[in-house]
């Protein structure tokens, strides 16, 4: 009898948190139609409204800040188990000067592409979103797909009115790079974080070994891949069979070689497009096309030497697969297993990597550091279509990006919790910093940061930092982005089919002899051709303009 | 007894008693039906993204108004799973490992639930059933490691005898042939433990009484596995091979994903339905796409279960779904 | 109970498979039970191995040199862990409980032959097997109008029907109630709910147990639901997830690497080891393998054990 109560009385608890839930359904479309008339009223507000701000640091059009506001702000990459000390004194300073209560949601390198495009294809309420070119791309598919509000949207131009400080501060190259095309015509649809926003490849150098077998780092850079051969085969004569010399990442080895640049948009992590850049003067019209890139003579070049190394046993099988390819790459370079790799560079790399590895690394750069739509869109904030108070959150990343005392908290933490400065003005954390350990290069303007030990001195950031990104030349079709929209179809197709073949190829593992004739006429299939051609009247349309 | 008794009652007290036990009994279904009619009903609504191109409606975005006002493109999001030679591919292979994992899994897991009946030391079937279970409490990724170990090309036990003894090293990451044996030996030792316990406890309903009868009549031991334990077992392997049925055009993704190491040049045995769209979606990340080959899939599942359920209800009514 | 299980064990010494075929049998399961266990020892081996020994020979099962490296890293994650484990502990309980209970009731309706709606309601819950509205509906469905957001509701209510189960358990009440006994009971004037609990529940003991094991499974295995709806809640992080995220953030980093360039290096180097990765499998397998035998009691003990006819 006893169950049978229990029974009932459980089941009828269920039925009562569904009618609550079903109650809660009838709310969802008053609450959506009553956020867009908010939005609305609250934007014509702000146009005539002429209330000057008391803040002298507020931005340059007034902004009502009198109703308190939460903004709920989701990042990249973070590691964080307790934000509370932070968060409090963050509040306490945006209450102050915003008005504005901030909730951050800390994305993980797990978990952030699904839950944040799950958020932004449900219209959860959330104000900010962390975007980029990488991750799944979300910045130029979620513009398209109308996410993210146009910040300098000739009708209401959020930068204008409430970001105008930021904007100045930030280098021309990125404001040009955020400008794409989205749901509201050609402009910037997301704030670019000032981190580094140069690419430059580099091949990886064991100096430490190179020197045992008697050659010099002026031996490697005095030669190109197709002339390494001898100091390879040097290493593994010394260092018997089970040494690979060359520890590569197979996609990135072949943009190495061959002088390709990623055209943004194009199918994912095995790209099918190709763009090239003159080695010696990145900037230089080189007679702008985009082709396919396994198709080229060079392609072929490549990958016939890259057979040859590996039939040597120069390069490890496992980085074949892209299982376990990156597991080795990391685990070699950690051990100092190699004599020469691939690496994209940043910079002051060479400090970090010795002392990782306890040998010594020098970085031999294949071009000099350039700049493409892909390279600037690395970390940028857009504010959501969704967000009840855009105005709020504008104001919020302007003061973010232009705020040492705002940036720092954020981003190290509190000081005397998180971290304190040392004699010279560096930063060293403490224990305390492993629950609160955002993604640096994730947040914004890291060059208003004070400089981690080990980084270089306090001046880094004004003195190394920028004027290297600054010299960073764009390529000629910088500001080009490629939209995939019409050639969706053929893309998927191309993904499944680079991916039977490039890694393989790019790492030897196969013979080009046989593979790569396979591979092409795959391709064609699947529609290679007409992907090609949009990309390129795209392109001239892009140099037409 | 029971007839005498019915038949005194008045017919308008047989009525209201068997509406009572209506009612009784749709009480009891109830708390599972809501779930299932908020949970999976009410967002079949998605199922319109296939035919959209889904954009967010940038006045007032939430998921009724994004799809309120995405435009209908058509079959255009289906396109994708045939715009490639290798339409033939997946789908061979996707159907093909299914038959055999569905057949295979059938007759092993019924055989080992037999044989495991017949071990009269109770601690060593518990201790069998219980180590059976085991790789179902791992990932496939896990399970990719553990494979890698004995296949690696340059570090795996397997090269490595093989290089001890003089023979030619076999390149298993490269080589297709063995892997359609390896992919199968891995979903047996993966899946069986599960099965093996449906198996198990639809044994233990079967009266002992009608394996004593057998054996006075004279049964041997098989002769009591074929006439009393299988026909018993008749309706637990006929709902579970339907049920699988249904699923024939559904890949295990992790299987196919991570036990071959994504490697490239084994595709061709490889490559399933559920691994062309995942690779198709890291690409798009057109939502409109997934949705699209997932009804493909599962109108197909939905055809061959109907199928399968309709000949079974002919040939024995009592086994059927429904 | 004591007493009928040891009748039945003597019944069946009498009525046993000759000695051949039992030591063939014997045979069969323990290469079968080698190569399922074996694994998990490889996966232990590892979890303790040194990373220096993973780097210079790779996955083996005679490691270089031992280290509790791994475990160490797992330990320093200190409260969380231990609250994971609570969080996992209770969301499996009150899970397995509830969606037992489900299960049980809509099962015993699919197999009362005289229910009316018999008919609708198994196609109603079969349906749903193979049609699905897709993740980002059933993400709003649950997060918007549910409610299921950072909160114990939101990793129990998503798992709590599994339709397959509903129909295996009708299949398992179908195989050992004897419907006269349905009847009998009706005609006692036994209600629905005391003839399902006070008769029917008590000899399909097997049954039920299994659909529990399966369940608790489910529920102890599952990370995905807590990665969509407790993303960002470290109160309520289950084990599974908490483990998962640690692997998928290296996943994830490793498949952004050749865009991320020296970012993605410089991070990688401070993940995860991969002995670490082992030594979280150990971590999330060994207490569900200790609940094992707790529902296998009545599975295996069943085998000896008829069902008692009333």
């Amino acid at each position: 009898m006893k169950k049978k109560v229990l029974s009932i009385v459980l089941s009828a608890v269920m039925v009562a948190s569904v009618f609550a839930g079903c109650g809660k359904k009838e709310d969802v479309p008053a609450d959506s139609t009553e956020e867009s008339t908010v939005e609305e009223s609250s934007a014509g507000e702000d146009t005539d409204a002429e209330t000057p701000s008391e803040d002298e640091e507020a931005p340059a059009t007034a902004l009502d800040i009198s109703e308190p506001v939460t903004l709920r702000w989701y990042l990249h990459g973070s590691n964080v188990t307790d934000d509370s000390a932070v968060m409090e004194k963050v509040n306490e300073y945006l209450g102050e000067k915003l008005n504005v209560t901030l909730e951050p949601i800390w994305g993980t390198w797990a978990d952030f592409d699904e839950g944040s495009t799950l958020a932004i294809n449900g219209g959860d309420d959330i104000d900010i979103y962390f975007t980029c070119s990488w991750s799944a791309n979300e910045y130029n598919q979620f513009a398209k797909k109308g996410a993210w509000v146009r910040l300098d949207d000739p009708e209401n131009n959020l930068i204008e009115q409430y970001g105008s400080d930021v904007w100045a501060a930030l280098p021309d190259v990125l404001k040009e790079g955020a400008v794409i095309d989205g749901t509201d015509g050609v402009g910037v649809y997301a704030l670019p974080g000032y981190k580094d926003y140069g690419t430059q490849n580099t091949w990886d150098v064991n100096v430490t070994l190179l020197e045992e077998l008697g050659y010099s780092l002026s031996d490697v850079e005095s030669r190109d891949y197709y002339s390494f051969g001898d100091l390879l085969q040097a290493a593994k004569d010394a260092k018997g069979d089970d040494f690979y010399p060359l520890n590569i990442e197979a996609m990135v080895l072949e943009r190495m070689v061959t002088n390709s640049v990623i055209v943004n948009g194009d199918a994912g992590t095995c790209n099918v497009l190709s763009y090239y850049i003159d080695p010696t003067d990145v900037s230089k019209d080189i007679g702008s096309k985009i082709v396919s890139k396994f198709g080229t003579e060079e392609f072929k070049k490549f990958a016939e030497q890259t057979r040859e190394y590996y039939l040597a046993g120069y390069i490890d099988p496992a980085q074949a697969n892209a299982q376990t390819a990156n597991d080795v790459l990391t685990s070699k370079q950690l051990a100092g297993d190699y004599l020469i790799g691939t690496q994209s560079y940043a910079l002051g790399y060479e400090v970090q990597a010795s002392a990782d590895r306890g040998i010594h690394v020098e970085f031999v750069p294949c071009t000099p550091p350039y700049v493409d739509k892909t390279s600037t869109q690395g970390a940028m904030m857009a504010i959501s279509t969704a967000s009840k108070n855009p105005e709020r959150a504008m104001a919020f990343l302007n003061l973010l990006n232009t705020d040492p005392y705002l940036m720092t908290l954020l981003e190290y933490g509190v000081e005397g919790v998180h971290y304190n400065l040392n004699g010279e003005g560096l930063v060293e954390f403490t224990d305390e910093r492993a629950n609160y350990t955002p993604w640096r290069n994730g947040m914004g303007n890291i060059t208003l940061l004070p400089t981690m030990d080990g980084e270089g001195d306090s001046n880094f950031f004004q003195e190394v930092f920028v004027p290297y990104y600054e010299s960073a030349k764009g390529i000629p079709a910088f500001g080009y982005v490629f939209d995939p929209t019409s050639v969706e179809t053929e893309l998927a197709a191309l993904a499944n089919v680079a991916g039977q073949y490039a890694m393989s190829l790019c790492a030897g593992s196969v013979d080009p002899e046989t593979a790569l004739p396979e591979f092409l006429q795959k391709l064609e299939d699947a529609g290679m051709q007409k992907v090609i051609d949009e990309a390129n009247a795209q392109l001239d349309a892009y140099f037409a303009q | 007894m029971s007839k005498t008794n019915s038949a005194v009652k008045k017919p308008s007290k047989m009525k209201s008693a068997s509406k009572k036990k209506t009612l009784m009994l749709t009480t009891m279904v109830l708390p599972g039906a809501i779930w299932l009619l908020l949970l999976r009903y009410l967002p079949l609504g998605g199922i319109i993204m296939a035919f959209q191109d889904y954009k967010i409606y940038t006045k007032a975005p939430s998921f009724i108004n994004n799809l309120k006002n995405s435009a209908f493109v058509g079959f255009k999001n289906f396109k994708f799973l045939f715009a490639t030679s290798d339409t033939w591919v997946m789908v061979r292979n996707t159907l093909g490992y299914n038959l055999v994992f569905i057949v295979l899994g059938l007759v092993i897991s019924v055989a080992f639930a037999v044989m495991l009946n017949e071990v009269t030391h109770k601690f060593a079937a518990k201790t069998y059933q219980t180590l059976m279970f085991f790789p179902y409490f791992m990932s496939w990724v896990v399970a990719s490691y553990f494979l890698q170990a004995f296949l690696d090309p340059t570090r795996g036990l397997i090269p490595h005898m093989q290089s001890n003894m003089g023979v030619t090293v076999t390149d298993f990451y490269n080589n297709t042939k063995p892997w359609p044996f390896l992919l199968v030996l891995c979903n047996v030792w993966k899946n069986t433990g599960y099965s093996v316990v449906l198996y198990l406890s639809a044994i233990t309903g079967i009266d002992a009484s009608q394996y004593e009868a057998a054996s006075i009549d004279g049964a041997s031991k098989w002769q009591q596995v074929l006439y009393v334990t299988l026909p018993h077992l008749k309706t637990m392997i006929i709902i579970l091979f339907i049920m699988n049925v249904g699923k024939i055009f559904n890949a295990d993704f992790g299987l196919f994903w991570n036990v071959p190491l994504q490697s490239g040049p084994l595709y061709p045995v490889t490559q399933v339905i559920d691994t062309y769209v995942y690779r198709a979606m890291t690409t798009t990340q057109n939502y409109g796409m997934s949705t699209a080959a997932g009804l493909v899939q599962n109108i197909v599942g939905f055809v061959c279960i109907m199928t399968a359920n309709t000949i079974v209800r002919k040939v024995d009514p009592d086994s059927s779904l429904f | 109970m004591a007493k009928s299980q040891a009748m039945g064990g003597r019944k069946r010494r009498i009525n046993a498979v000759s000695v051949p075929t039992e030591i063939i049998i014997h045979i069969v399961m323990i290469l079968f039970c080698l190569l399922c266990i074996v694994p998990f020892i490889f996966v232990i081996i590892i979890s303790f191995t040194s990373e220096e020994s993973i780097r210079a020979l790779g996955y083996s099962f005679v490691p270089q040199s031992l280290s509790t490296a791994a475990y160490k890293v797992v330990f320093d994650l200190g409260e969380m862990l231990y609250r994971a484990y609570f969080n996992s502990f209770y969301i499996t309980i009150l899970g397995t409980v509830l969606s037992v209970l489900v299960c049980v009731l809509y099962s015993y309706a699919l197999f009362r032959r005289d229910y009316k709606y018999r008919t609708f309601f198994t196609f109603f819950s079969f349906f749903t097997m193979l049609f699905g509205g897709g993740l980002v509906p059933t993400y709003i469905v649950c997060k918007q109008l549910l409610g299921l957001s950072d909160n114990y509701a939101a990793l129990i209510v998503p798992l709590l029907v599994n339709p397959f189960n509903f129909i295996i358990m009708r299949t398992f009440f179908a195989s050992s109630v004897p419907e006269e006994l349905i009847e009998a009971a009706s005609i006692d004037g036994s209600g629905e709910y005391n003839t399902l609990f006070r008769i029917i529940v008590p000899i399909s003991k097997p049954g039920i147990a299994t659909i529990a094991l399966l369940n608790a499974l489910a529920y102890w295995n599952e990370w995905y639901t807590a990665m969509l709806y407790v993303p960002n809640d470290n109160k309520h992080i289950p084990l599974q997830y908490l483990l998962m995220r640690l692997q998928r953030n290296v996943d994830n980093l490793k498949k952004m690497a050749a865009q991320m360039g020296a970012e993605a290096s410089k991070m990688m180097k401070d993940m995860p080891s991969q002995s670490m990765r082992m030594a979280l499998v150990v971590m999330v397998v060994i207490p569900i393998a200790f609940a094992y035998p707790f529902f296998q009691r009545y599975i295996i003990a069943g085998l000896t054990v008829g069902s008692v006819k009333g």
